[in-house]
């Protein structure tokens, strides 16, 4: 079915699927048929932040005076949240807005996609601001096999749906030629591409992201690189709203209260699902052993990250009704949530736990003479 | 003349431990005063984790939940008892 970008056949939105029905015309929000996604939209909006609203004058100095392994650390963690918003930036728009049929799920996906690039461009403004060169960090990202291997299993599914698409919309439902092979297009294979893409893009936000939030959280826990971990307690906030999204769409899908087919492709789903929580979990338990191949640090090291992954991926398949996986029950790293309390409340600077605010407020270095003048 | 008696919400959790309401933004306010251990992160009704399951009473809604809960299931950041009511974690 060619899209069109205004659908000129009248249509009542309220009867429509989330995806696969009719191309949205009109951006209407005064009726919804899941009035979720415009409570996401209205958070997110109320989240707005940008990254230059972050002071970050002191993180240079703390980045110099590290160890080498701790830089390779930090350097490896910013790279892999880099190239998980470059993904994160532009796939929900190019693979599920053509076959989008709510303007408020419309409007969600292009809201998110858009808060994920404040994000990209948090990452910049990091990295300019720890490095000389961000060149050496950014060109690493597509050259580095670790890199490039993670790269490769977060984009599988986004990739394959998008091709099914871009056939579906260029030739529609049926047998096809293409380049000497034949392709069958069919809505119930596409339909399932979905779902399996959208968990996906649930395991990259509510577990991968969150692996990674974790290592910029324990360099703060120690009182360093202060400045970043205040931009990736703002991205965990978003990623939060992110990720109640896809879990909507995927409960949505699943319970029935969409379109009456995906119950059953759902159903049909449900081992390859958990099969890809499993993978990522195995994948980023393997990147844990990268980032301290050369050493651990302070609070943190691959054996805790690890148990983190295990615990992260069962709340993340609670959350949609799934089974645990993984043995481990309560939380290895339990400072990791006062990093993702973002209440709505906006803290006072002198308020909150962030010493850098505090760095010349107090003069601590105090030796017996400074006492010469007082009088008792 | 009767004094009026204000009417005090009791919270009973997992038929063991229980605590009187009083007038918090949230029953995670309220049980966070009476040092009743629960997990939580953004206190907004989004993230899901403080999650409990309400076996008995009503509550009233004071933010709206942004996550899928299934019938008698309420985020406790987002609720206040409407009377007496019991929950399990």
């Amino acid at each position: 079915m060619a899209y069109s970008t205004f659908n000129k056949v009248k249509n009542d939105p309220l009867k429509e699927p989330m995806f696969f029905g009719q191309n949205v015309n009109v951006a209407r929000y005064d009726q919804q048929r899941h009035a979720i996604f415009e409570k996401l939209i209205e958070k997110q909006l109320s989240f707005f932040w940008r990254p230059e609203e972050v002071d970050l004058s002191t993180d240079r100095k703390d980045f110099m005076a590290m160890a080498e392994h701790e830089r390779h650390i930090f350097l490896s963690n910013l790279k892999y949240q880099t190239l998980l918003d470059s993904v994160q930036g532009r796939s929900p728009n190019i693979a599920f807005l053509p076959v989008v049929s709510l303007p408020e799920l419309e409007t969600w996906l292009e809201t998110w996609s858009f808060s994920e690039t404040v994000h990209s461009r948090s990452y910049t403004h990091i990295i300019r601001n720890v490095v000389d060169d961000p060149s050496i960090v950014f060109d690493d990202i597509v050259d580095n096999p670790e890199i490039v291997k993670r790269a490769e299993t977060v984009t599988r599914y986004y990739d394959l749906f998008i091709e099914m698409c871009s056939q579906y919309s260029l030739l529609g439902v049926g047998t096809h030629q293409i380049n000497g092979e034949e392709v069958i297009v069919s809505l119930s294979a596409l339909k399932r591409q979905l779902y399996l893409t959208i968990a996906s893009v649930n395991v990259l936000e509510a577990v991968r992201f969150y692996v990674s939030f974790a290592c910029s959280f324990a360099f703060a826990e120690r009182a360093i690189m202060e400045g970043n971990a205040k931009v990736i307690k703002l991205i965990a906030r978003d990623e939060a709203l992110h990720l109640a999204g896809t879990q909507h769409m995927l409960n949505l899908m699943a319970n029935g209260h969409d379109d009456p087919e995906m119950v059953a492709i759902a159903e049909s789903c449900k081992d390859e699902v958990i099969e890809i929580f499993r993978e990522a979990a195995e994948q980023e338990r393997e990147w844990a052993k990268y980032l301290f191949k050369d050493g651990s640090m302070i609070g943190l090291n691959a054996e805790i990250l690890s148990d983190y992954v295990d615990y992260i991926t069962n709340v993340r398949l609670r959350g949609l009704g799934f089974e645990e996986i993984f043995k481990i029950r309560s939380n290895p790293l339990p400072w990791m949530n006062a990093w993702l309390v973002s209440d709505n409340v906006q803290v006072a600077p002198q308020e909150a736990e962030i010493s850098s605010y505090l760095v010349g407020a107090i003069d601590s270095n105090m030796e017996d003479a400074d006492f010469d003048d007082f009088d008792l | 003349m009767p004094v009026p008696q204000l009417m005090s919400s009791t919270v009973t959790i997992n038929e063991v431990q229980s605590f009187s309401y009083g007038e918090e933004f949230s029953l995670l306010d309220s049980m966070e005063e009476h040092q009743i251990p629960v997990t939580y992160n953004c206190r907004g009704g989004y993230c899901g984790l403080c999650k409990v399951k309400l076996t008995s009473g009503k509550v009233n809604w004071v933010q709206d939940s942004l996550v899928t809960l299934e019938a008698g299931e309420i985020l406790v950041c987002c609720c206040v008892p409407d009377g007496s009511i019991s929950l399990a974690t």
